[in-house]
């Protein structure tokens, strides 16, 4: 007699479960985010030294210009209320000038990022965000 | 003569460039997104085009228009703020610290909270901005 042998049955895999665990995972992410194109501006950089920011340390013979920032945004250089337009025209001139700026606390972060863009188109590299503190 | 009827065949349906699709929408939006926490209140970060790209890592504070704080998504006072910096400082002396403020707050909030970080021994603090208004 001959023992027919059994067909092996092979393990059918299905994919049902994969494609909605994927769903699922997809739908959460598109659902959570929120996309926001978001940039940087260096406030504290490696290996810098704040004693170095005193005005007077300039050892290099550049130039050091003091913009003031007032409590209304306002930027001041060299005693002239300049729109962020103009100022960056006044700084083209000397772009390797040093660039103290000084804001006033009452003014917003807008007022200061404003400025700071303003240098930065005017090619300026030596740019520091200075502040008056009382003495200990 | 009895005509045969054919036998209807339902046509397989294959999932697989549908698995393709979506693994591929996947990928892409866990790529492109950075999970980040969002802070408990409104931040409307500066507008600016002279920001550069932003690395990935690093801790996030906040600072809200009326000066409330909060770290990765906490609101906390200054002080346990800085305590928990100081705490992050001790697992990584290389810690990035991005600040996201609202383009309306005040500076006087601002200023002396980077120069306390920095006394802290934070090494890197950048302050967060947005070439696009929303």
């Amino acid at each position: 007699m001959k023992i027919a042998r059994r067909q092996r049955n092979t393990a059918l895999i299905t994919l049902t479960p994969l494609v909605d665990v994927m769903l699922i995972l997809l739908v959460f992410f598109m659902v959570t985010s929120t996309y926001l194109d978001l940039d940087m501006m260096p406030m504290v950089e490696r290996g810098e030294n704040p004693d170095q920011i005193a005005p007077n340390s300039g050892t290099d013979g550049a130039t050091t210009l003091l913009i003031q920032v007032n409590a209304n945004g306002e930027a001041r250089l060299r005693g002239q209320t300049l729109t962020p337009a103009a100022l960056s025209e006044a700084l083209r001139a000397n772009p390797d000038a040093r660039v103290l700026i000084l804001p006033s606390g009452f003014a917003d972060v807008q007022s200061l990022v404003s400025v700071i863009e303003a240098a930065t188109a005017a090619g300026v590299t030596n740019l520091r965000v200075v502040r008056l503190e009382a003495a200990e | 003569m009895k005509l045969k009827r054919r036998k209807r065949t339902v046509p397989q349906e294959t999932i697989v460039s549908l698995i393709d699709v979506i693994f591929f929408l996947l990928v892409f939006f866990m790529m492109v997104g950075r999970m980040d926490a969002t802070a408990p209140f409104d931040v409307a970060p500066p507008i600016s085009l002279a920001g550069t790209d932003m690395p990935q890592g690093g801790t996030t504070i906040s600072v809200a228009e009326d000066g409330r704080l909060a770290l990765d998504g906490v609101e906390l006072a200054e002080a346990d703020l800085l305590d928990g910096i100081r705490s992050q400082l001790v697992n990584d002396p290389d810690l990035f610290v991005r600040i996201n403020a609202h383009g309306r707050a005040r500076l006087q909030k601002l200023l002396p909270l980077v120069s306390k970080l920095e006394r802290v021994g934070v090494p890197d603090v950048v302050l967060v901005v947005t070439p696009n208004p929303e």
